[in-house]
């Protein structure tokens, strides 16, 4: 059997641009949602809060012909491919900063990239634009191309200069763990030696719109968004969006061994399902058949997992049927269990490989860090073990969750190295 | 407007949309050799042009300019034209 390892790690988020920064904000159990009142002129949106990345400049990095068809999403996108390909020393293409000694051959590497659906705010001018205009008139060249599904991994392989295989899934808030999994199962078939493999998305309001109208979103505590309640809390009120990008690298141990890289964690299994159920109303059992099916596919046991980290977004629905998954799945366990989203808010096809990057930095800090801002966890989730705060403790086995509109679950377990 | 503002006007969107060296601009500097613009940027180009100046440009034709004179100088007839009319 072909075994995956993570061997780079990259983001842009709202908690901070790499990795390490990242995990130093989550360890000082930072957040850093923002009010802004000047969406109140978007009629009927209650969410003020959203959670924008750190600031970012590709300026520097990239020539304005890699940029000019580039949206936040690929800028972000951009800068975390080259954080991870950095850490694991691996060149995709020929394109400057990007240089390492060992060049990834383009036949046997596989870029796969996602995001929910192209720029919301270029997909706002262009249409804005047509509508108004009634017709292309005045259009620059390079707008669809922010637009369009597949712009992130289309951008990168030109920022890079990258010509082999590429896919671009979309499945929302499953985008970036769909991405992995994806990635594993080819490479796994022998067709593929390693991947670069994540995803991205851009706070918009119309973004916080599309949640807000199925009243999924945050909005009693627009002005003191320190206040929000966490996942699984009591008193949650519902998803922060925010933006960020999420990357890493998978190798096959054959090629990570033939290279002499360094192995950060091993990506021991992943599935993706479909519910067949309600396009936005998760179910328990569905959850649970992916988590057991990704526990069956690792070839471990419940009692094997040594942290759960859920997706958890902070909705009513969404966490309480995730809490009675997890009790079915984890019967018996005091399995730790903790959602990041408190702290980074919901990045969306970002969230699946930002959370992985997370589990991998608390699997070297051998620390696990809880659901910000949880005081009171739902009182008939069974006896599920909420971590609150910080615990320290080696992770050898971590399963991490995504589920998404359109019935889409997504399972993942990660072993430590 | 005069030649030297239409040639203003153009040279402020080669500055400031790309991202073009103020030193780059001479009437005898090649469009797709010296400034690698290339058939995306010629179609921005048009768009910021019409903006700007408030003219229309035939793609055919823009597509024979070489130089920046050049485009100065079809910029320039275009707009006297269409302020004669």
């Amino acid at each position: 059997m072909t075994k995956i390892f993570i061997s780079g790690l990259g983001n842009i988020s709202s908690l901070g641009n790499t990795p390490d920064v990242l995990f130093d904000n989550l360890e000082k159990n930072k957040r850093f949602f923002k009010y802004y009142p000047e969406w109140k002129k978007f009629k009927g949106l209650k969410a003020l809060v959203g959670a924008p990345s750190f600031p970012y400049d590709v300026s520097k990095v990239l020539h304005r012909k890699m940029r000019r068809s580039m949206s936040p999403m690929s800028e972000m996108s951009y800068l975390a491919t080259l954080q991870a390909l950095d850490q694991a020393g691996i060149c995709l293409g020929d394109n400057k900063p990007n240089l390492h000694p060992f060049k990834a051959d383009p036949h046997k590497t596989l870029l796969v990239l996602g995001n929910t659906a192209g720029s919301p705010l270029f997909l706002d001018t262009f249409f804005r634009q047509m509508i108004e205009k009634e017709g292309p008139e005045g259009q620059l060249s390079t707008s669809f191309l922010k637009v369009m599904n597949h712009t992130i991994p289309t951008n990168i392989s030109l920022a890079l200069g990258f010509s082999g295989p590429l896919l671009s899934p979309s499945s929302a808030c499953s985008t970036s763990s769909q991405a992995i999994i994806l990635a594993s199962e080819l490479m796994k078939s022998g067709l593929y030696d390693m991947a670069v493999v994540g995803g991205a998305d851009e706070l918009h309001p119309h973004v916080v719109s599309i949640f807000d109208i199925v009243k999924a979103t945050s909005s009693n505590y627009n002005e003191t968004p320190e206040d929000i309640p966490g996942p699984f809390d009591e008193k949650r009120d519902g998803i922060v969006v925010s933006e960020g990008a999420g990357i890493v690298i998978l190798e096959t141990e054959k090629h990570l061994t033939k290279r002499k890289g360094t192995p950060l964690a091993e990506f021991c299994s992943g599935i993706y399902r479909c519910s067949g159920n309600h396009m936005t109303q998760p179910k328990a059992s569905d959850m649970a058949d992916t988590m057991t099916k990704a526990l069956e596919l690792a070839n471990i046991t419940p009692s094997d997992i040594d942290y759960i980290n859920a997706h958890g977004t902070g909705t009513h629905k969404g966490d309480q049927e995730e809490s009675d998954a997890i009790f079915q799945t984890f019967k018996g366990q005091t399995t730790p269990v903790s959602s990041l989203k408190g702290h980074f808010g919901h990045s969306l096809a970002a969230c699946g490989a930002i959370e992985v990057i997370s589990i991998i930095q608390m699997m070297k800090k051998k620390k696990i860090i809880g659901t910000r801002n949880l005081k009171t966890p739902p009182k008939n989730s069974g006896e599920i073990h909420y971590l609150k705060d910080q615990e320290v403790k080696s992770i050898n086995y971590a399963l991490s969750n995504n589920f998404a509109f359109g019935g889409m679950n997504t399972s993942m377990v990660i072993k430590g190295v | 407007m005069e030649k030297a503002d239409v040639i203003e006007k153009i040279n402020h969107t080669f500055i400031e949309n790309f991202e073009i060296e103020p030193e780059k601009l001479t009437k005898e500097t090649k469009l797709f050799e010296d400034l690698e613009l290339d058939s995306l940027d010629a179609v921005d180009m048009i768009v910021h042009m019409e903006q700007n100046l408030g003219i229309k440009v035939d793609i055919q034709k823009f597509s024979t300019v070489r130089t920046l004179d050049d485009v100065y100088q079809m910029a320039f007839e275009l707009y006297s034209e269409k302020n004669l009319q």
